[in-house]
């Protein structure tokens, strides 16, 4: 590299033809008051500018309806379409373009009334039949049809009003209006499924400007948002930027002002500057954990005292000082501690090698030696992971196979059950709720056949708890009937926890702020950050101020 | 001579295609899965497997997808729903400046390293540049982009780290942001090309005519310049043929590090996502490009050498 010569004057040119990229965000104060100002910014939100955010992965297209949204897809397309409802810094569901959302008594019909005064930006109207339409459409796409069995159908009460009416009671319905399931396009949009894939329409806080694939998203303010005030920014461009080394280099250089990431160097690295960066995490309901899935319905985890004798030999700790820099905590359930749905209990096995190589010598007396083999991406920080979990087995007397296989392989395997262990993180949905079909014994296939619950554990007593979870409008006892879950889970080991995968993150030069700081519509302040392993947030309260 | 080729490009895309289509569908991985997700339904997969013919023989499914190739119908992507002709053509143009901006950093290094390299051959400046040369050939294309991105994006801060601008855009910009990833996929061909020029450079300069006009009293410059570079340039004209295939398989890792939206991140993000028919199509342009680069090559020869024009 040292053979590349420039000359000072090319260099010169070159400078002078960046400066464009290196400029600062440039705002101006804002000319009408917004309705409420964002709580934790300390600050006035300064009206205009422009954010560059570095993005993992493109979105695999734009429409709700027909394409699958990853946690990249919600932050593009988050800009310009809004869902029903959103989720609260509590974890509670709040109404967004549905003015209310009421059940019945027994939970197993929802009204849904919508907001008034709202069109989207082709200059439709937002109304009941809209909705339903929506509603209708997702019930009946592929993508989505598994999440809403439990809806019988929709139907339109007035102008503004939609009755949704359930097989059994749900009383976590609204959070899953707060995904893509109830993300509103216009009619046109449903009309031409294709257009919206890749020009997106919504009622959002933003328009839809250009969008290279594999490239860059750039989106415009919505000067006829029906929130008044808002968005701050004028302009937002998404980078995609898939290499996360580069990506953060890029947020060095100046390229970007902000990126999302889930990798502990960056975090340390950036957290160490203070003053030039911001860091802002994920927590509760929204970190997602990461562990060891094991196949309960074949050999040789069919074994419940093999399960536990893995997890007793699983030094969760030396993983997170080894692995994460020591910024996770351990888990021993798929629900953080910080989140109000933890509960202790149940009598998960902690770190205890002397317990683990009894229980594997008892079963090898039965069984003969004991192997298996856990299969992993072929990413290098997995890999670590992996090898150091091999290595602790291997101290407990079980020999570990490990194979590489793409995500894609990986994820089958688990669908299909063809596999003994894998490397997993999962649980970052905001209510419990939303695993229902991932624990589930009624989604517990034979190996062989496709299975939603992947571990294939079926216990009837979790399935009950999950049940009760689901019909049960009383906060205590949804908290009883979670903790007896978590309870299951410890007892049963189909998954062996590791930590609570908090690093998910973005992190944002100081002068961009407000990232995760927002308020809903009605006033509660939103959750932060959502989605995993690299969160996602809305963009319309976040504002560049000075550096 | 020219109608034998075609015969050739056909046979040869035919066997790629083929290959790569059976290849491909070896893989283990639902393309539905990817699709629909992981929470979809039996009936639903079954339903998109019908309706993307993947519930045909694998034989029935390439004959179906070779008759579209010939009407130039490369079939719809399964992830985007975007034809992949059109999805490779939004491409292309990144790929190939990319490319073609490599391949001429490479050329324009190689030629001084290697003919300063030959004519000093066995002295210091031959050791420095031979030891450079190994130096940049060992070093992996993602080791040397980052640190080719810290020095001038992070700490010079004089060209982009990352990004993408057309040259529709802004040619400037556009020309900033090709730099780094071109050296960075140019400088291990640089070396390559100086290494088998300073060879060939230094047999020549042995041959007896060199030495008649060393004799006839002819400038050691004009000499390595006028007289022995045309025909010492022959290797490295076949190997910047045979090049292409390297940096073709460059730039799916410079595409990812530098955040390019060329036809190698598609190629390669389609692979993961079990895409079948945008990979199909990524093939045919890379064979089709290979073959057809390689033709003119041979053409190049006769005029880089007149010897093989009147052979």
């Amino acid at each position: 590299m040292k053979r590349l010569t420039f000359s000072t004057a090319w260099l010169a040119s070159l400078t002078l033809a960046l400066t464009p990229v290196l400029a600062a965000c440039s705002g101006e104060r804002p000319t009408a008051p917004s309705d409420k100002a964002p709580a934790a910014t300390g600050a006035s939100p300064v009206r205009g500018g422009r954010l560059v955010y570095g993005l993992s992965a493109d979105a695999a297209g734009f429409n709700p309806v027909t394409d699958q949204f990853a946690t990249t897809s919600y932050s593009m397309a988050g800009t310009i379409i809004e869902t029903l409802v959103g989720v609260d810094a509590d974890g509670g569901w709040q109404p967004v373009l549905a003015r209310s959302l009421t059940p019945n008594t027994n939970a197993d019909e929802w009204t849904i009334k919508v907001r008034p005064g709202i069109t989207f930006s082709t200059g439709e109207p937002l109304d009941g039949r809209t909705v339903k339409a929506n509603l209708d459409a997702q019930k009946a796409s592929p993508l989505t049809s598994t999440a809403l069995t439990p809806v019988d159908s929709f139907e339109l009460i007035d102008p503004m009003t939609v009755k949704v009416k359930l097989k059994g009671p749900w009383v976590a319905y609204p959070y899953h209006l707060a995904t893509q399931i109830g993300m509103m396009v216009p009619p046109s949009a449903l009309a031409d499924p294709k257009a919206a894939s890749r020009k997106p329409v919504g009622t959002g806080p933003f328009l839809f400007k250009e969008y290279t694939p594999g490239s860059r998203m750039v989106v415009t303010r919505n000067p006829g948002y029906w929130r008044k005030g808002l968005p701050y920014l004028d302009e937002v461009e998404f980078r995609i930027l898939p290499d996360s080394q580069t990506r953060a280099q890029t947020l060095e250089a100046g390229g970007i002002d902000a990126m999302g990431t889930s990798r502990d160097d960056d975090i340390t690295k950036f957290g160490a500057l203070k003053d030039a960066y911001t860091i802002r995490r994920t927590t509760g309901m929204a970190v997602p954990e990461y562990m060891f899935m094991l196949n309960t319905a074949a050999p040789p985890f069919d074994d419940l005292r093999l399960r536990r004798a893995l997890a007793y030999a699983t030094d969760r700790k030396a993983v997170i000082s080894t692995l994460r820099g020591g910024l996770t905590e351990e888990a021993d359930g798929p629900w953080s501690k910080d989140s109000k749905w933890y509960a202790p209990g149940g009598d998960y096995p902690a770190y205890d090698l002397a317990k683990a190589k009894a229980l594997i010598r008892e079963v090898e007396a039965e069984k003969g030696e004991i192997t298996f083999e856990v299969i992993t991406p072929p990413d290098p920080n997995t890999m670590q992971g992996i090898e150091l979990a091999q290595d602790m087995w291997r101290k407990a007397g079980v020999e570990v196979r490990i194979k590489q296989v793409d995500q894609a392989d990986l994820v089958n395997r688990a669908v299909t059950g063809d596999f003994q262990a894998t490397v997993w993180t999962q649980f970052s949905m905001p209510d419990p709720d939303g695993e229902y079909v991932w624990m589930h014994q009624n989604y517990a296939m034979p190996v062989g056949s496709i299975s939603l619950n992947f571990s294939r554990l079926k216990d009837s007593r979790l399935s009950q708890a999950l049940d009760s979870g689901r019909s049960n409008p009383q906060d205590d006892i949804r908290k009883d009937a979670y903790a007896t879950v978590q309870q299951r889970l410890r007892e049963l080991v189909p998954y062996v926890f590791v930590d609570h995968l908090n690093t998910g993150a973005v992190i944002a030069k100081t002068k961009v702020r407000g990232v995760g700081d927002y308020l809903l519509p009605d006033g509660e302040a939103g959750v932060p950050l959502t989605g995993a392993p690299i969160p996602s947030h809305p963009f319309s309260q976040i504002w560049v101020g000075n550096p | 001579m020219i109608l034998l080729r075609l015969v050739r490009l056909l046979v040869v895309l035919l066997v790629v295609t083929f290959l790569s289509y059976v290849l491909l569908n070896l893989l283990p991985g639902d393309p539905t899965t990817q699709i629909l997700g992981l929470s979809a339904s039996e009936e639903a997969r079954a339903q998109l497997r019908a309706e993307l013919s993947l519930d045909q023989p694998l034989t029935v499914r390439y004959l179906g997808w070779l008759g579209g190739l010939v009407t130039g119908d490369l079939g719809t992507s399964y992830i985007t729903s975007v034809p992949v002709a059109e999805a490779l053509a939004e491409r292309l143009p990144v790929t190939l400046e990319l490319l073609v901006a490599a391949q001429l950093i490479a050329l324009g290094l190689a030629v001084p390293v290697g003919v300063a390299a030959a004519r000093r051959a066995g002295r210091t400046l031959d050791q420095v540049l031979t030891t450079l040369s190994f130096g940049l050939l060992s070093t992996p294309v993602f080791v040397l982009g980052v640190v080719l991105i810290l020095i001038f994006a992070v700490k010079l801060q004089v060209l982009p780290a990352t990004g993408w601008t057309p040259i529709s855009l802004d040619l400037g910009w556009n020309l900033t942001s090709v730099l780094l990833p071109a050296v960075t996929l140019g400088c291990g061909q640089m070396a390559v090309y100086a290494r088998l020029l300073r060879t060939d450079l230094i047999a020549t300069l042995q041959e007896d005519y060199i030495t008649l006009a060393r004799a006839r009293g002819l400038s050691p410059r004009r000499i390595l310049w006028r007289h022995a570079l045309r025909p010492s340039a022959i290797s490295l004209v076949t190997a910047v043929g045979l090049n292409l295939g390297a940096l073709i398989g460059g730039t799916v890792i410079i595409e990812t590090l530098f955040g390019l939206p060329g036809v190698g991140r598609l190629i390669v993000d389609s692979i993961f996502s079990r895409d079948y028919l945008t990979v199909q199509g990524g093939v045919v342009l890379i064979s089709v490009g290979y073959v057809l680069v390689n033709f003119a090559v041979d053409l190049v020869y006769a005029a880089v050498d007149p010897r093989i024009r009147h052979a």
